[in-house]
């Protein structure tokens, strides 16, 4: 890193830094994109079907389909950008980065690794160092900000169907929020501290000792408020072929489109990679107390890619909630569970365990 | 008239909702692995360009006209096909055709020309149905498209190869002279 640096007439952290930003967000990027693949070719396999595996590199090397996020994108790159006649123009532009951009943002502060020491200094694998003062209240506050790309898209687009897919969206959004925050409430308890670093080392490297075993009802809890957070089946409400046309997204087309999309699926690697932070002891390896730099992160993309691929698993596998039953679970169920499991939490604090 | 809803009592493991879906998932993995470990062959999807669905026996794709060993066509132009045809796309021209050696004298009647439009033909089989002498097939084949109108009017010689490729036989664009009587024409 060092030599790198000097290389480039940087010091060593500004050097570390622009590394650190390609990693994650192109990181990101590119998972999110392949993981348009993997859910198109994942569903398909759940229902016995293909998916797509025809798409192929200059027309011959076909590497079962993976080529086909690379073809979608070309395909968006040249679609005509219609914008609607009565659409608020400049919103309806910057949607899709409203959208875009908190999904990917609230990756910044999660740890992907161990910290490693190197040349007399220590180097980070997050965004954000340790200590920043925000913590994990940062993705919360930035994944609160997620509800304004689906809303704006809904409403400038001056659709009637679009702004009933952004309003029942935004309200699913807001309502499991709370149940979510006061699950993590908890793991902030128990933790002692909301710094991601304090929140992994304190669940050690034994699986018994994380906090899916801790907490098992507010990692219940977490987990569909997750699905809720972002958009995704069971609780997919932007969006609703049978009822409302297409949601939030009816008006958008080309690369507006796919950003969209993107956003969507970059949403749900955060959302991944938060509950690998939470609940499954983040970069920590099982069983290994001072793993290798390389294989922590190993076990947190592993973690990580795990539970993004729930989200798909779950997605084809369970039917969707009506509106009414979703508010009666977010209000009447995970909202007092959420609850309960805080206050378990704190008597069992307060007994001195 | 009512209908009739049946209650399902849940018990108290079905009630938390965590251990259905928990099992449905279950369901949806073992098809995602099942899916996963089967070879392509025999995945219930017939990739097709390059696999291609062995069709059931009695279905009606192109047409052949069939021909006896020799080449001869087998058709007399008897035009039983052209009138049975419910979409008037079979044309016929019917010419003679005389072997003094074998027929005695007698001529024999074959056509000259024999068009179907492939782009009316509603494969119904009536032809095949009509033909007194088994001469017209409706076979397997279903891939029958064309880059423009005139090469869907299928002629006489184009009707005749339709399937040599897939029996192995060879093609043919000439009527043979024949050299065996096909039947004994009792005087
Ligand atoms: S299949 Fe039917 S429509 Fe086609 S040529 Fe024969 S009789 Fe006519
Ligand atoms: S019915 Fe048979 S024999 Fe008669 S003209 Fe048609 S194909 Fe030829």
């Amino acid at each position: 890193m060092d030599k790198l640096a000097s290389l480039l007439h940087t010091t060593p952290a500004i050097a570390w830094m622009v590394a650190k930003l390609v990693i994650v967000f192109g990181g990101v990027f590119s998972l999110a994109a392949l993981w348009t693949w993997v859910e198109r070719r994942g569903s398909a396999m759940i229902q016995d079907r293909i998916g797509p595996n025809r798409a192929a590199l200059f027309g011959k090397i076909k590497i079962i389909g993976l080529a086909q996020p690379l073809a979608d994108g070309i395909k968006f790159f040249f679609k005509e950008d219609l914008v609607p006649h009565d659409a608020n123009k400049a919103l309806f532009w910057l949607a899709p980065f409203l959208a875009l951009v908190p999904a990917l943002m609230g990756f910044a502060v999660i740890p992907f690794g161990r910290s490693f020491m190197s040349g007399g200094q220590e180097y980070h694998m997050a965004l954000l160092d340790p200590g920043n003062g925000m913590g994990l209240l940062y993705p919360l506050a930035i994944g609160g900000m997620a509800v304004y790309g689906v809303l704006v898209a809904a409403w400038s687009s001056n659709n009637k169907w679009s702004i009933l897919g952004g309003m029942r969206a935004s309200a699913a959004m807001v309502s499991y929020e709370i149940g979510m925050s006061l699950a993590v409430v908890t793991i902030f308890m128990t933790a002692g501290g909301y710094d991601p670093s304090e929140v992994i080392n304190a669940q050690g490297h034994l699986p018994w000792a994380w906090n899916v075993v801790r907490q098992p009802l507010g990692f219940i809890v977490f987990f569909t408020c997750m699905f809720a957070e972002t958009n995704r089946l069971p609780f997919d409400f932007a969006e609703g072929e049978s009822e409302i046309v297409a949601g939030f997204n009816t008006e958008y087309g080309s690369m507006k489109f796919s950003l969209l999309a993107l956003a969507e699926y970059c949403h749900l690697m955060t959302a991944s990679a938060l509950m690998a932070t939470l609940y499954f002891g983040g970069w920590q390896v099982p069983f290994v107390q001072n793993p290798a730099v390389m294989l922590s992160v190993l076990s947190f993309l592993v973690k990580m890619l795990f539970f993004a691929w729930v989200f798909v698993w779950i997605r084809w596998t369970l039917p969707r909630f009506r509106y009414d039953q979703l508010m009666h679970l977010g209000w009447k169920v995970m909202l007092p569970l959420s609850m309960a499991n805080l206050v378990f939490h704190a008597w069992r604090m307060s007994q001195g365990h | 008239m009512g209908v009739l809803v049946k209650k399902v009592e849940l018990s108290w493991l079905d009630r938390t909702y965590v251990w259905p879906v928990m099992k449905g998932m279950g369901i949806t993995f073992q098809h995602f692995l099942k899916q996963l470990f089967t070879p392509t062959a025999k995945r219930f999807t017939i990739q097709y360009p390059d696999m291609k669905k062995e069709m059931p026996s009695g279905y009606r794709g192109l047409h052949e006209l069939k021909r006896f060993e020799d080449g001869a066509i087998k058709c007399v132009a008897c035009f039983m096909c052209q009138e049975a045809c419910p979409a008037r796309c079979i044309s016929i021209e019917a010419e003679e055709f005389s072997d003094l050696n074998i027929t005695q004298g007698f001529e024999e009647k074959r056509p000259a020309k024999f068009s179907i439009d492939m782009l009316r033909c509603i494969y119904c089989g009536m032809c095949e149905e009509a033909c007194p002498k088994d001469a017209i097939w409706l076979r397997k084949d279903y891939e029958v498209a064309a880059y423009d109108r005139l090469s869907m009017q299928f002629g006489k010689w184009d009707l005749m190869n339709t399937y040599t490729e897939a029996d192995g036989k060879e093609s043919i664009s000439q009527d043979p002279t024949p050299s065996v009587p096909r039947r004994t024409i009792a005087l």
